[in-house]
C-alpha cells in the first residue's frame, strides 16, 4: 500500500506538537533556568539574570542539600537492595507453584492499591506510636524499653522502611511476569540433570531476568529520585534534615517553605537538572551493568 | 479518497486547535497596572459584570477569592456562608477557589500570571512580604470603614512595617504562649500561672508529683519552643545574627539550651516527649499531660483529636533572669488581601468586612474555634483573654523566623532543637558547640 506522507504528517502532528509543548519546552526552558538567576518560576526571561554555575555551586554548598543528596542515596541503595531482593524473593516464591498463589499475589500486592497517604498514617500512628503503636507493644511483649521509632536518630529509616512496604508489590508483579515468560521446559529439564532449586534461579531465572532487573532498577531509580509524599507524610508541619530528599529541597527553594519567604527558581532548576542527570547516569551504568541481554528464549 | 483525507484533515485540524486553546492565556486577565487607587465600587469592570436589573450596591459584579482552607472545613463553610449572604445584600458574586494550606505555593506565580483573583487568603507575612508587589493599598479604605478601632493594631503595625502600607485584613489572629489544662493545674495545687522561669519549674515539679507528665512536646513544635527561650535571652535579632553567621558559644543561647536540657533530665517533659506530632499534645487530652507550647489552635486541635472539653488556659512563656526580651509573645494571622489589579477593589473589601466583623466575624470565631478577627465580638470560652492579649501587644514575636531565615541550616538547625529535646547534648555548651559546626 502506497504510503500517504501527508496523512502521516498531520496524524502525528497533534502528538509532536504535545510533546514539544508540554515536555520538551520546559525541559529547555528548566536546563536554560539553571544558569540564571531567577526569582519566580514565572518570571519572564527579561527579568533573568546569568549566573553561569552560580545556582551549580550554590547547591553544591547547601548543607541541606548535600543531607538531602544523602537521604536519597541511601533511600535508593538501601531501600533498592531490600525491595528489590524482596520482591525477586516474592516473586520466585509465588511462582513455584505454592498453594493460593493467587492469594499471596494479591495480599503482597495490596499496599499499591492503598493511598500512600493513608499507609503513611498507619504506619506513624499504628506501627510507630510510641505509646500504643503495633512494634513497641512487640518490643514491650519481649520485656524490652518502648522505643522511639519515629525519633531524630529512627526517623530516616522508619521513612524508608514504610515506603520499602509499599513499593515491594509492584516490583514483584514485574518479577512475576518476567519469570512466567521463561519457558517450563528448561526448569523440567534442569530438573532432570539435578540442578535444585538453588541452582535453578541462579542458572535460569536470573540470567533469564536480566532485563526486567535493568528495567525495574531504573524504576526505582527514577522512584527515589522523586520521592516526595513520604518525606511529606512523616515531616508534617515542617521539613526536617532526617527525612529532606532533593525533590523536597527544590519545592522550598522554589515555592518557599514555612517561615521562609526567599524563593530561588534558578538554583531549583538546578537541582531539577542534576535529579535528571542522576536517572540518566543510573541508566547508562546499568545499560553497561547488564550487557548482553542476548539469551533468547 | 478524497471525501476520508478531507475529514482525516478536518479531525487533526480540530485536535490542534482545541489543544492550542486549552494552552491559551485566559482572555479576562485583567490589565497589568496596578490601579493608582482604589476604583469607584460602582465602576462597571468590563470582563467581570453581566447586564444585571439595578437595586442594589454591587449588582453584576463578581469577585473571585482564592481560599487557603479546604472545602468542608469550618472556615470554609462559613466564607460560603459569608458569599451567598453578601450577594444577597449587595447583589455581588462572590466565587471562592477552595484551594487548601498549599495555596501559598501557587499564589505567587498566580499572582505574577495576573490570574483572576480579587481577594487571596493567606499568613500575614507572606502577603506582606511574598506578595507587597501585587496587593491593594487598603489604608484609605480601612480608614473609612473605621478598621483601627476593632482591630489588633500589632497587624497593622506590621503589615505596613513589611510593605509600607496595610494590605491585610485579619482573618484569623493567633497567639501563642503556654496553653493548659485547668484542671490539672488545680488537681495540682496550682492556685497562679507562673511567671518567672523558676515558678514555671515549680508548677512542673508539682504536676510531677500529681501524676501529670508537665509539658506535652510534639518534635514538629521543638523548634519553636526553643526559640522562646532563646528569644527570651537574646530577642530575635540576635537570633537572626546567628542563625546567618554563626558565633553561638559564649552567648546566652547556652544557657537558654542549658534550660531545656535541665527541663528533660528533671523528667518535666510527657512521657515520650518529644513524640510524633500530635500524639503528645494530645496527651493532655488524655489527662497524661498538662502543657503544651503553641498557638491558639492547638486547643481545638485536642479537644477534637481526643473528644475531651478542656478547661483551657493560656500563659505568657516564663520570664528569665536578665532575659533580652521578656515579655515578646508569638503573634500571627491569616489574613486577606486584594489583589492591586482587582477591578472591584471596594466590593473586595466590603466582602472581607462583611466576612470579617459582625455577625459573620463572629460566626468564623464560633465554629472554626477561632480567636474573633473583630475586638468587638466574644472570642470562644477556653480562648478568653486572647483578645485583650493582642489589644495590648506591641511587637508581635514571630514563628521561628529569625532561626528560618538562613534557608541552607534552616532544617538541620530545626532536627537539631528535637535533639535537644531528646537529650542528645550533655549541655548547653555542647549544643552551641555543635551548631557552630554548622558553620565551618
Amino acid at each position: 500500500m502506497k504510503k500517504n506522507k501527508a496523512m502521516i504528517f498531520w496524524f502525528s502532528l497533534p502528538a509532536v506538537l504535545s510533546l514539544l509543548i508540554m515536555f520538551v519546552y520546559p525541559v529547555f526552558r528548566t536546563v536554560l533556568m539553571s544558569f540564571f538567576q531567577v526569582e519566580s518560576v514565572t518570571a519572564t526571561t527579561a527579568d533573568w539574570t546569568f549566573y553561569g554555575l552560580g545556582n551549580y555551586l550554590k547547591i553544591f554548598k547547601s548543607a541541606s542539600f548535600l543531607i538531602s543528596m544523602r537521604n536519597m542515596l541511601m533511600i535508593w541503595f538501601v531501600g533498592g537492595i531490600i525491595t528489590l531482593a524482596l520482591a525477586m524473593l516474592m516473586a520466585v516464591v509465588v511462582t513455584s507453584g505454592i498453594r493460593g498463589k493467587k492469594f499471596f499475589r494479591a495480599a503482597i500486592y495490596l499496599p499499591n492499591i492503598i493511598s500512600a497517604v493513608a499507609l503513611a498514617t498507619m504506619w506513624i500512628q499504628y506501627i510507630f506510636n510510641y505509646d500504643y503503636g503495633m512494634l513497641n507493644e512487640i518490643v514491650q511483649l519481649f520485656g524490652g524499653d518502648k522505643v522511639k521509632w519515629l525519633g531524630t536518630d529512627l526517623k530516616f529509616w522508619a521513612m524508608t522502611g514504610s515506603f520499602i512496604f509499599g513499593s515491594v508489590g509492584y516490583y514483584m508483579l514485574i518479577y512475576i511476569s518476567g519469570i512466567e515468560g521463561i519457558p517450563q521446559d528448561l526448569y523440567e529439564a534442569a530438573t532432570i540433570d539435578g540442578a535444585g532449586k538453588v541452582s535453578q534461579f541462579t542458572r535460569i531465572t536470573l540470567p533469564l531476568l536480566k532485563g526486567v532487573i535493568k528495567t525495574s532498577i531504573t524504576f526505582w531509580s527514577i522512584n527515589t529520585t522523586t520521592f516526595f509524599l513520604w518525606t511529606k507524610m512523616f515531616s508534617p508541619i515542617d521539613t526536617e534534615s532526617s527525612t529532606i530528599v532533593p525533590v523536597i529541597y527544590l519545592y522550598d527553594m522554589v515555592f518557599g517553605g514555612k517561615g521562609i519567604t526567599t524563593r530561588d527558581a534558578g538554583a531549583g532548576a538546578a537541582v531539577g537538572v542534576v535529579l535528571t542527570l542522576i536517572i540518566i547516569a543510573v541508566y547508562l551504568v546499568t545499560e553497561k551493568l547488564f550487557k548482553g541481554n542476548d539469551l533468547e528464549y | 479518497m478524497k471525501m476520508k483525507k478531507l475529514t482525516s484533515l478536518l479531525l487533526a485540524s480540530v485536535m490542534v486547535l482545541s489543544m492550542l486553546a486549552g494552552c491559551g492565556n485566559k482572555a479576562d486577565a485583567p490589565n497589568s497596572e496596578p490601579p493608582a487607587s482604589n476604583p469607584p465600587a460602582s465602576q462597571p469592570a468590563d470582563d467581570n459584570k453581566e447586564p444585571a436589573p439595578a437595586g442594589k450596591e454591587y449588582d453584576g459584579v463578581t469577585l473571585t477569592m482564592w481560599s487557603m482552607w479546604s472545602s468542608g472545613e469550618p472556615q470554609a463553610n462559613v466564607i460560603s456562608e459569608a458569599a451567598a449572604a453578601f450577594e444577597e445584600k449587595t447583589g455581588a458574586k462572590v466565587n471562592i477557589e477552595f484551594k487548601g494550606r498549599d495555596v501559598n505555593k501557587v499564589l505567587a506565580a498566580s499572582l505574577e500570571a495576573k490570574d483572576n483573583i480579587d481577594i487571596i487568603e493567606d499568613d500575614y507575612k507572606r502577603i506582606g512580604t511574598v506578595y507587597q508587589d501585587f496587593t491593594m493599598d487598603l489604608t484609605d479604605m480601612a480608614k473609612a470603614a473605621g478598621y483601627e478601632e476593632f482591630s489588633y493594631q500589632c497587624f497593622t503595625d506590621q503589615s505596613i512595617a513589611w510593605c509600607g502600607f496595610l494590605n491585610a485584613i485579619t482573618e484569623q489572629p493567633n497567639v501563642g504562649g503556654i496553653f493548659y489544662d485547668k484542671d490539672a493545674f488545680e488537681k495540682a495545687g496550682i492556685t497562679a500561672e507562673p511567671k518567672t522561669w523558676a515558678e514555671f519549674l515549680d508548677v512542673c515539679q508539682k504536676l510531677k508529683d500529681a501524676g501529670v507528665g508537665p509539658l506535652a512536646q510534639d518534635s514538629a513544635y521543638c523548634d519553636f519552643a526553643f526559640y522562646h527561650t532563646l528569644v527570651r535571652y537574646l530577642g530575635e535579632d540576635k537570633i537572626e545574627e546567628l542563625t546567618l553567621n554563626g558565633g553561638w558559644s559564649g552567648t546566652a543561647a547556652e544557657q537558654a539550651a542549658q534550660d531545656i536540657i535541665d527541663l528533660r533530665n528533671s523528667g518535666f517533659l510527657a512521657d515520650g516527649a518529644p513524640d510524633e506530632f500530635p500524639s503528645s499534645q494530645n496527651k493532655i487530652g488524655f489527662e497524661q499531660a498538662a502543657m503544651v507550647i503553641c498557638a491558639d489552635y492547638v486547643t481545638a486541635e485536642v479537644n477534637g483529636n481526643t473528644g475531651r472539653e478542656i478547661n483551657w488556659g493560656l500563659f505568657n512563656y516564663p520570664t528569665v533572669e536578665g532575659g533580652a526580651d521578656n515579655g515578646a509573645a508569638y503573634m500571627g494571622a491569616n489574613s486577606l488581601a486584594i489583589t492591586s489589579y482587582s477591578e472591584n477593589g471596594q466590593a473586595a473589601f466590603d466582602f472581607i468586612m462583611f466576612l470579617t466583623t459582625g455577625e459573620m466575624g463572629q460566626k468564623l470565631a464560633d465554629q472554626a474555634h477561632q480567636i474573633p478577627a473583630d475586638s468587638r465580638n466574644t472570642a470562644p470560652a477556653d480562648l478568653t483573654g486572647t483578645i485583650e492579649t493582642l489589644k495590648a501587644a506591641q511587637s508581635p514575636m514571630t514563628w521561628c523566623a529569625s532561626l528560618s531565615v538562613n534557608a541552607d541550616l534552616k532544617d538541620t538547625i530545626k532536627s537539631m532543637c528535637t535533639e535537644l529535646f531528646e537529650g542528645k547534648y550533655a549541655d548547653g555548651a555542647a549544643f552551641c558547640a555543635a551548631m557552630d559546626a554548622l558553620y565551618k
